[in-house]
């Protein structure tokens, strides 16, 4: 690696450098309390695998180009330079993490590998060794955004195509307005869905049948921005769904089934002059207000939750996917380790976006064992990319399970006038 | 040679227990001072001596100074550092996240549910620490934890042992899978260092009572040697400590030295740390 693009890196790693940063690059005591919290350790143990061993690949750099020890010792830290064979081991730990934070629990002081995997990425994009296909997909995302006025009428029948599917859940919609309305002036709700009708259907069932005021927005959720590690992307796409909910001067935005998109919206991009939810807390409140009822029969089989990593224990949300399922069914078996502890599935940090079918499988065996064990005949979550990752290894390890939206239960259990 | 010595001490001791009437010595340096005779020292002996007294006084007050510089340098660092662009809390969130942060700093309830034994060794290591430091203190005269007039420190040895023993622990734990994958050679170094530094401390709390007239070095002479620190006489500390331990006790100085300055640039940075990151996993904010 030439001068010129180790100095560059050097310089983004120092970018990088806040006081969070710089405390956890100081303090771990390599006590290895987090190596078993990590999913893919616990199913392909090696330590490259722990959070430490993803941590390590950084600190080792941080030693050397940011600490005396890297100057004057460094055989005692084992440090690191840039080189071809550093980015090569940035790019498996940075990528290896789906950024799920359960190490964070175990950890004594709390070091959150996820945000030092987050200057892995930085490097790897200054070197241009990041995964082609995530900066893809997120320039795609932007450039769509940016194209907004001339697709908008096609977006627009697009979603009157779909009317009939969401009739089919639900027969009326409030005031007459349109089954999914878009650009809807005076409304309460502004639902940012992903590009799949799967994402829009089951949703706009729900809100119509608890009577809400509610527009779809004109963005995707799912910010390939955070999963690629570039923040300046990261903020245009939540920039964007930002101002639109200014601009219809909406109370909320519910965001669609997808951890991600909820983090980076809720508690990623600051204060906004409107609440963010996560769609579940949205039909959980219309079942707490009696908005909407759900016929425990329509759900057959035993159920169980796959806590999204993103959205329960990065984001708060425990108890509402729970009170819809209270409201599906009461065959319901929480898997075990549950909530703050459950297993990550796997698929989190862009991996199910980048494809890796075989590292996904194979790192998440102690998923699919957890799923095995709970004896659950249906697995449900609120998450785009846990339901992709579930789906795949419920073929993967033959569970023989069904895998759910939690949103697609409550729309298919709706008790119609 | 060294009988007649010990019987001079002896002699000296039995007189000042006699006169006093108490079985309470008087310091260790009374008790050798017949024994040992104070002779003009010359060569290497005379070189020996120059290089104990700046290790002795020069150099601690050098280690605590780049101790307090280097310190303050990290944890300024890091002060003024941005903070994070958003929280990063883990949920559910705790009410008082100050206090949350404070039991996970210092009651560790993480590794007493994942690895208790580690957490028994832990907790007595730094309950252990604290008590050093606080034996170390208490040798002021100006502080008065233990009596001045004994002749042991704050926990009579015991304190040793709770900061040796779970060191060896930890040397022991650092040699077994997954931990050994994930250490590196400053880990071992670190340990080792901090291990011969208490071994040696323990040689002067536990080993001065092992000699045939008990204690040759007692919490009187150490306090004397202190309190020259304190008042920067730059007194030789060779008039207060003039027992056969007066080595051992210049390498605890040098070994601890060397912890006091490379303490900054290690790990143990997660003394001043461990709040304030177990405070950003436990605090929910939202930038405005």
């Amino acid at each position: 690696m030439d001068a010129e693009l180790s100095a560059k890196l050097e310089g983004l790693f120092s970018k990088k450098l806040n006081s969070a940063m710089r405390m956890y690059l100081d303090t771990c005591a390599r006590c290895g309390l987090c190596v078993e919290s990590c999913h893919v350790y616990a199913s392909m143990p090696e330590a490259r695998y722990s959070a430490v061993g993803r941590a390590e690949v950084v600190r080792k750099i941080f030693k050397r180009y940011f600490k005396l020890q890297g100057k004057f010792a460094p055989w005692l830290g084992e440090v690191l330079e840039f080189s071809d064979g550093t980015m090569d081991k940035l790019e498996a730990a940075a990528f290896s993490c789906t950024g799920c934070r359960r190490c964070v629990v175990h950890c004594p002081f709390g070091i959150d590998t996820q945000q030092m995997m987050g200057i892995a990425k930085a490097l790897l994009i200054g070197a241009d060794r990041e995964p082609k296909i995530l900066s893809m997909l997120a320039d795609m995302s932007i450039a769509k955004g940016e194209m907004l006025d001339e697709t908008r009428a096609d977006f627009a029948q697009a979603l009157r195509n779909l009317e009939p599917e969401v009739l089919a859940l639900w027969p009326s919609t409030p005031a007459g307005a349109p089954a999914v309305p878009y650009e809807a002036k005076g409304a309460r709700v502004l639902y940012v869905a992903l590009s799949g009708s799967h994402s829009i259907v089951s949703a706009a069932a729900i809100m119509n049948a608890a009577g809400e005021r509610w527009s779809l927005s004109s963005f995707e959720a799912v910010n390939f921005g955070a999963f690629l590690g570039d923040a300046g992307k990261m903020k245009k796409m939540a920039q964007r769904i930002v101002d639109e909910a200014v601009r219809l001067g909406v109370e909320e935005v519910a965001i669609v089934e997808c951890g991600t998109a909820y983090r980076v919206m809720r508690h990623m991009i600051g204060k906004t002059p409107f609440k963010v939810v996560a769609f579940v807390e949205l039909i959980a409140r219309y079942i707490k207000d009696g908005r909407i009822r759900l016929d425990p029969q329509v759900t057959a089989g035993k159920l169980t939750y796959h806590d999204p990593c993103q959205i329960a224990r990065n984001g708060g949300i425990y108890e509402a996917p729970r009170a819809v399922i209270r409201a599906l069914s009461a065959d319901f078996v929480e898997l075990e380790p549950t909530m703050q502890e459950n297993w990550c599935c796997g698929g989190g940090g862009g991996l199910v976006a980048m494809g890796e079918e075989d590292f996904r499988m194979k790192s998440s065996k102690v998923k699919a064992e957890q799923l095995r064990a709970s004896g659950a005949t249906v697995v449900t979550t609120a998450c785009e990319n846990c339901h992709s990752q579930l789906a795949d290894l419920n073929n993967h390890y033959a569970l023989g399970m069904g895998v759910e939206f939690l949103s697609h239960l409550a729309a298919k259990a709706l008790v119609k006038p | 040679m060294e009988s007649e010595a010990l019987s001079a001490a002896s002699a000296v001791v039995s007189g000042a227990t006699s006169a006093a009437g108490a079985v309470e010595a008087v310091t260790g340096a009374t008790v050798v001072a017949g024994a040992t005779p104070l002779v003009a020292q010359t060569g290497v002996a005379l070189v020996l001596e120059k290089i104990y007294w700046f290790l002795m006084v020069p150099g601690v007050y050098l280690s605590v100074l780049a101790f307090l510089a280097f310190s303050a340098v990290v944890i300024v660092r890091a002060l003024r550092a941005p903070p994070p662009p958003y929280q990063l809390a883990i949920y559910p969130a705790p009410r008082n996240a100050l206090l949350a942060a404070l039991r996970d700093a210092f009651g560790m309830p993480q590794i007493r549910k994942k690895a208790p034994i580690f957490w028994f060794f832990l907790v007595a290591y730094h309950m252990g620490f604290a008590l050093l430091i606080l034996g170390h203190l208490d040798l002021f005269p100006a502080i008065d934890i233990v009596s001045a007039q004994s002749r042991h420190m704050v926990g009579s040895g015991v304190v040793g042992l709770l900061v040796t023993v779970p060191t060896f622990y930890f040397i022991g734990r650092r040699f077994k899978s997954p931990v050994r994958e994930i250490s590196t050679p400053g880990d071992y170094i670190l340990l080792l260092l901090l291990l011969f530094t208490f071994l040696f401390g323990d040689l002067m709390s536990w080993g001065n009572s092992w000699t045939a007239k008990g204690f040759v070095m007692t919490k009187q002479d150490f306090a004397r040697y202190f309190d020259s620190l304190a008042r920067f006489t730059f007194a030789n500390p060779r008039d207060f400590l003039r027992g056969s331990h007066y080595h051992f006790a210049v390498i605890h100085v040098l070994l601890a030295e060397l912890v006091l300055v490379v303490l900054p640039f290690t790990k143990v940075v997660h003394a001043f740390f461990s709040v304030p990151i177990n405070l950003l996993r436990r605090r929910v904010w939202t930038r405005n």
